[in-house]
């Protein structure tokens, strides 16, 4: 059920589903101009790409995007209290009851899409029935404010979706930031923006609002806003559009006739114009439609009267009531506003007295907000976005430190590895194994693949920048880039809790090498002495789950060959993943991130880096000449 | 987007189907038909029109010679689409009443041991129950649920198999159905309604229906002589049984009306119109559900509700190609009026996320190419419009009307929303 008092108590996360950038944009500038810290929108659930880039306020600011629900971090998860479901017609069902199983801490949501099957409708209301069971560990009684709905508006604390309009200056025309007491509802989302500039032009202020959706079987039902209205202390009035067909207003009739709705009502019920027609048309929403003498728009105000609601016969007289609710939301009204004195002359004198369209000018809130909203008109996206480094006070900054004292305070490995994370590093263990890995790499002989070519190249004449180059240009999966390939399986076998010998079973079956595994030198019995001081590493940690699969895999293959022993990129992978979980508190979905953008291979990279440029400035400073095999050393086959 | 008929031909297609039974009917135009057999035959208007029989748009008894005269006649009242079917001959003691509907609750069941055209006047004699919501459908051999003791004592009192009133509902279900009406149902079998099986299995030639294979329109006897259905138009992806072609047309649409309801078909967004009086002074281009039905209301409430030529509106953010298709069209059925000195309503309320400025020059566009005609016509236009954009849009529209003296008035939202069309009908009555 909704509870109004229980979502303005506390800080609500959203979590959108598909991305409506006017919509999302507008949710954020809300929060903005709110006061609030941060975005209210926490992520977003779409396919393509990693982050959404948004404004606040000025600057640019990145939502997190995942491509499906199971892809949340948990912690993710626990924050999200409500959605924003922005997917078709189509997908509302199967994403809705997607999202109300997989997150536990939520609240309640809106349906942004219109073409809802009312099968579907019906299906979800019930799901949610408080004392339905949902799925074993959730709770049901959520509120769901939709299909077709503009959303929940309540000023000042929380927008979710496109009520109230979606550029900053309507929300200021409509005075969402400031809170007050009268409630309003409408099926209409165009008419729940008409009447929240109604009232507030009348120098009212809004306590809460939301609109249905003009569906026949809208999720949240009027009946349920009405008491959400007589349960929340800071309602004080409640102004409702209704419209012709269906039910709802007899049965709020039946609950004001038993006093469980108590505060005074203002209505209308648009369609008077329905009863000019022998056949109606359809009008704008799908419940539009009268079929019965009492879905007609004339008997349901008569019966609204009937109970004491203030329920208009004509938009004028709605108006009329609107104006005059006795209520201190009372402002006093700005002097000299245009709008203000055309709408006042028009009204008086008709159209002799008209006066050109000048659009709003001037605002009660005074200068501070004009400039702000001046300011947020005229803003531009950047067209990169960076977490490493940035001018700061003339001085450059990287990763949120000051470059001069993080060369003389900082470890090497803690500038590496900070900077490579894109965030300081929060434990020195993490940058002295950084640092160990990086010293470990820097060379491995000169027979291998990427110092040959770096050879050859310089050699051949290369300046430096080429001969590096063809030597970097050399890593690859077979030469330096098993480190991530390796991480992907120590962090899969961990995930999975798989046994190791159905591990290595598994990948003998499918043909695939395992990454991180065998020498071409070592040998069970003549082990890589880097691997034993990687691993012992590991022994300064806590828990080292990951360590601990790479070795059981590798008892596995040692038993089958001597020489399928953990290697350098395995050991490596392991023991950085467990430092990494353990010290850096990251979780496995974010390590799954870095292997994606291959993390784990950038240390190779940067490491070798002084191998390659050392074995250019040796080859240069021996100037053999251009080097050339034999057709002994290259044969030909038939 | 909303309840829609089936035709009775498809509704039947697709429930016989559903029961295991095989449908002997047929469509039929004006412009012909396939002979099913050999009669005699029913002839039935099928446009989703309540009470055809009182309304003298059924043909009973016909054979199959007179079948083009009968069609004519009811051709020559204005209709299009008809249905053949075998004419079942029945005692009006063996006609019952059956309708569900989709409500929040649940399925509500209305049912009556008798039916026919005068059912209207019965009213007390139909019972009401509800299966709740939970349904679904389940084969017998499954444990029971508090759905079955309704359904059982229903399928008692009609008489109908059990079967029967699990293979309706089922079908209820699957084709997202919203309300379903058989009026009458015919039972004519003496039949067991427990075990689904009519007691007497042998062929029955029944003088009757001279000739038609009773055995295959109906093993269990129970007959559905007129069938109502209305679907979710939604659900046409869910369902893939019928698709808008299944869907009624009510009446004769103008080629306009015809245009814009294609438009509206390959549009992300929601454009209608339909037209009320070629011959009205008000035409509306509206924006938005309920500040559409607002602004039409006003034009009732001032007494001038006769006068407002048309009805509609767009909403979902339509682009400006749509808004000017949409507005071309509008502008082609004023200009077949007779009349002079129209007056067109641009109106909507404050909207949320459909861009002013985008929408109006679509709108703008398309007055400037019907300048001419329009200025003939000597129409004026009052404009009233809020939302994301809506200064640059309401300047827009303001430069052209004036530059193009059509000029009523333009407002935003400083102006209340009904007062558009009390300033436009106020000022036509200056003009008159």
């Amino acid at each position: 059920m909704l509870n109004i008092q229980k979502i303005r108590s506390k800080k609500q996360s959203i979590i959108a589903l598909g991305s409506h950038i006017p919509i999302l944009q507008s949710i954020l500038d809300f929060d903005y101009l709110a006061g609030k810290e941060g975005p209210s929108v926490i992520a977003i659930i779409a396919s393509g790409r990693k982050n959404v880039r948004l404004f606040w306020g000025e600057k640019d600011v990145l939502i997190p995007v995942y491509p499906t629900l199971a892809h949340l971090p948990a912690s993710v998860k626990n924050e999200i209290t409500l959605f924003l479901n922005l997917t078709s017609g189509r997908r509302v069902l199967s994403s809705t009851v997607e999202l109300l199983d997989s997150l536990p801490n939520l609240l309640g949501g809106a349906l942004f899409a219109e073409n809802v099957p009312e099968k579907h409708s019906i299906e979800i209301f019930n799901k949610i029935k408080p004392g339905s069971r949902i799925k074993s560990g959730m709770t049901s009684g959520q509120f769901i404010v939709g299909p077709a709905s503009v959303g929940l508006m309540i000023p000042g604390h929380l927008k979710l979706g496109a009520i109230a309009g979606t550029d900053a200056e309507q929300l200021m025309d409509s005075h969402v930031f400031e809170p007050g007491s009268v409630a309003v509802f409408s099926s209409s989302g165009g008419m729940t923006g008409e009447l929240i500039r109604l009232v507030t032009t009348v120098q009212k202020r809004i306590s809460f609002s939301l609109s249905f959706g003009g569906d026949r079987f809208p999720i949240l039902t009027p009946v349920e806003a009405f008491l959400a209205a007589e349960h929340d202390p800071q309602t004080k009035h409640i102004v409702y559009f209704g419209e012709l067909g269906g039910y709802d207003e007899y049965e709020l009739v039946d609950l004001i006739k038993q006093k469980k709705v108590t505060k005074p009502i203002i209505t209308y019920i648009g369609g008077t114009i329905s009863a000019m027609f022998e056949k109606p048309p359809q009008f704008g929403h799908a419940k539009a439609m009268a079929s019965r003498g009492e879905e007609t728009a004339q008997a349901k105000t008569k019966a609204l009267k009937s109970v004491g609601v203030k329920a208009a016969q004509s938009f004028e007289e709605f108006i009329d009531f609107v104006k005059k609710i006795k209520i201190k939301d009372n402002i006093p009204l700005p002097d000299g506003n245009p709008h203000v004195k055309r709408a006042l002359r028009l009204l008086e004198g008709g159209l002799k007295n008209d006066l050109p369209y000048e659009g709003s000018t001037e605002r009660s809130e005074g200068r501070d907000v004009q400039k702000v909203l001046s300011k947020m008109q005229q803003r531009t996206h950047a067209l990169f976005m960076n977490s490493i480094s940035q001018d700061k006070d003339g001085s450059v900054e990287i990763v949120g430190e000051e470059m001069l004292s993080m060369a003389t305070k900082r470890s090497f490995g803690h500038i590496v590895g900070s900077m490579l994370l894109g965030r300081q590093l929060k434990s020195k263990d993490t940058a002295e194994f950084i640092e160990l890995i990086m010293k470990l790499l820097v060379d491995h002989g000169p027979y291998v693949s990427g110092a040959i070519n770096t050879m050859i190249a310089a050699r051949a004449g290369k300046d430096l920048v080429s001969s590096l180059a063809s030597g970097l240009l050399t890593i690859g999966p077979r030469f330096g880039g098993a480190i991530n390939q390796a991480a992907q399986h120590w962090l899969e076998g961990v995930a999975e809790s798989i046994d190791p010998d159905e591990y290595v079973e598994r990948s003998a079956k499918q043909n695939k090498r395992i990454s991180g595994i065998g020498h071409r030198k070592y040998r069970v019995d003549t082990p890589d002495p880097r691997v034993n001081v990687i691993l012992t590493f590991a022994k300064k940690l806590n828990k080292s789950p990951y360590t601990l699969f790479a070795k059981s895999i590798e008892a596995v293959t040692t038993a089958k060959k001597a020489n399928l022993i953990l290697n350098v990129d395995g050991a490596i992978a392991a023991v950085l993943l467990d430092v990494l979980s353990q010290k850096e508190k990251i979780s496995p979905e974010e390590l799954q991130e870095l292997i994606n953008i291959e993390f784990f291979n950038a240390l190779f990279v940067l490491s070798r880096s002084v191998g390659f440029t050392a074995h250019y400035l040796d080859q240069r400073r021996k100037d053999e000449g251009l080097f050339r095999l034999s057709p002994k050393e290259v044969g030909f086959a038939e | 987007m909303a309840r829609v008929k089936l035709t009775e031909y498809k509704a039947k297609q697709l429930l016989y189907h559903a029961l295991g039974k095989k449908y002997l009917g047929t469509p039929a135009t004006p412009e012909g038909y396939q002979m099913p057999h050999n009669g005699p035959f029913v002839l039935k208007v099928d446009q989703g029109i309540k009470g055809r029989m009182k309304k003298g748009l059924v043909e009973l008894e016909i054979q199959k010679d007179k079948l083009p005269d009968a069609l004519m006649r009811l051709s020559k009242k204005g209709y299009s689409q008809f249905i053949i079917e075998p004419m079942v001959k029945h005692d009006p003691s063996q006609e019952r009443y059956l309708s569900l509907e989709r409500t929040r609750e649940g399925i509500v069941v209305r049912y009556a041991k008798v039916g026919g055209i005068d059912i209207e006047s019965m009213k007390d004699r139909v019972e009401e129950v509800i299966l709740n919501s939970k349904f679904e459908y389940r084969n017998p051999k499954q444990a029971p649920n508090s759905n079955d003791q309704i359904t059982q004592k229903i399928s008692e009192e009609l008489a109908v198999p059990i079967n029967f009133m699990h293979q309706l509902l089922n079908f209820f279900e699957r084709q997202y159905i919203s309300f379903l009406e058989i009026n009458p149902l015919v039972v004519k079998q003496n039949t067991s309604p427990l075990r689904g099986t009519p007691l007497r299995k042998r062929r029955i030639k029944s003088p009757l229906t001279r000739g038609v294979d009773f055995d295959v329109e109906s093993k269990d006897g129970v007959f559905i002589l007129d069938l109502a259905v209305e679907v979710d138009s939604t659900a046409e992806f869910f369902t893939k049984t019928w698709t808008s072609a299944d869907i009624v047309e009510d009446s004769v649409k103008s080629p306009e009306e015809l245009a814009i309801k294609k438009l509206n078909d390959q549009s992300q967004a929601a454009l209608s119109f339909t037209l009320l009086n070629s011959e009205g002074l008000l035409w509306v281009l509206l924006s938005g559900g309920g500040a559409s039905i607002t602004i039409a209301d006003e034009a009732y409430n001032m007494g001038f509700g006769k006068e407002l030529a048309n009805y509609g509106e767009y909403s979902g953010n339509p682009n400006d190609d749509e808004t000017y298709e949409y507005t071309c069209n509008l502008i082609d059925s004023m200009m077949k009026s007779s009349r002079r000195r129209l007056m067109l309503i641009i109106g909507g309320g404050v909207a949320n996320f459909t861009d002013i400025g985008k929408t109006f020059k679509g709108v703008i566009k398309a007055l400037e190419k019907n300048k001419k005609r329009l200025k003939k016509k000597e129409i004026k236009i009052f404009v009233r419009r809020g939302g994301p954009n809506q200064k640059n849009g309401l300047k827009l529209m303001e430069k052209w009307l004036r530059e193009n003296d059509m000029y009523g008035i333009v407002a935003g939202p400083e102006l209340p929303l009904h007062e558009i069309m009390k300033l436009a009908i106020n000022s036509s009555k200056k003009h008159a």
